[in-house]
């Protein structure tokens, strides 16, 4: 799976400490979802939506591999 | 994400001070003793079973009084108090991505403990494997706390090359 998180991330020109603030999560995981080591969870994934005001289906994508 | 049946974070430091002193002294207790104690620690205690290897050896007791010496009950217990603190106190922010590296490092310290103790089957015997196994009742939860807190401390390094 694929994410624009970090793009995202530039445009609100938000740190990752920052969003995970908002988000409630730790800041590792912000960074791991951006480097492509961690995949989210419906709800986690459902906030980050909710926050950048873009559809999940937006902000993640299946690969083929997936 | 709402994580049940961990100890709040305050434990952890809790938990660190009784582990460090108690595995030092497990270890002089252990290896520069020879598994003897503290005389001001005899005493007699209820057991549930204390004797010889066979339960019928003419001189176990079963569910009775023992002349005992607690230095190394002692030592067990707060060291295990003192790591299952550690090792199940809430990080500063639990979220479900510690929760995930907390499972892969249990499923990954169990899976090193029994590696270790296969090759201890193989490679100990007598007293030896005695001592195996006394290390045996505590290596899960060392390697669980090793690799749990190592993969914690790798992701926060990463940090410093991320903006």
């Amino acid at each position: 799976m694929k994410n624009s998180l970090k793009v995202e991330r530039a445009i609100k020109d938000i740190t990752q400490e920052e969003l995970a603030k908002i988000i409630g999560v730790s800041r590792q995981a912000i960074n791991s979802i951006e480097l492509g080591k961690y995949v989210p969870s419906t709800i986690f994934s459902l906030k980050l939506s909710r926050y950048f005001e873009k559809s999940v289906n937006d902000i993640f994508r299946l690969e083929e591999t997936d | 994400m709402e994580t049940r049946l961990l100890l709040p974070n305050k434990f952890k430091l809790i938990g660190w001070i009784l582990l460090v002193p108690s595995a030092i002294l497990g270890i002089i207790q252990i290896f520069y003793l020879a598994g003897s104690g503290l005389k001001l620690l005899d005493a007699t205690m209820f057991t549930i079973y204390s004797g010889s290897f066979a339960p019928w050896g003419g001189s176990s007791i079963i569910f009775g009084f023992d002349k005992v010496n607690l230095t190394g009950t002692i030592i067990g217990i707060l060291f295990i108090l003192g790591a299952v603190m550690v090792a199940f106190a809430k990080e500063k922010h639990e979220d479900e991505f510690i929760a995930k590296i907390r499972l892969e490092s249990f499923l990954w310290a169990t899976y090193i403990n029994y590696a270790i103790l296969l090759f201890s089957f193989l490679f100990f015997y007598g007293i030896g494997f005695m001592y195996v196994m006394i290390f045996n009742m505590f290596t899960i939860i060392i390697l669980f706390i090793v690799r749990f807190n190592y993969i914690l401390y790798r992701s926060t390094k990463q940090l410093q090359y991320e903006k």
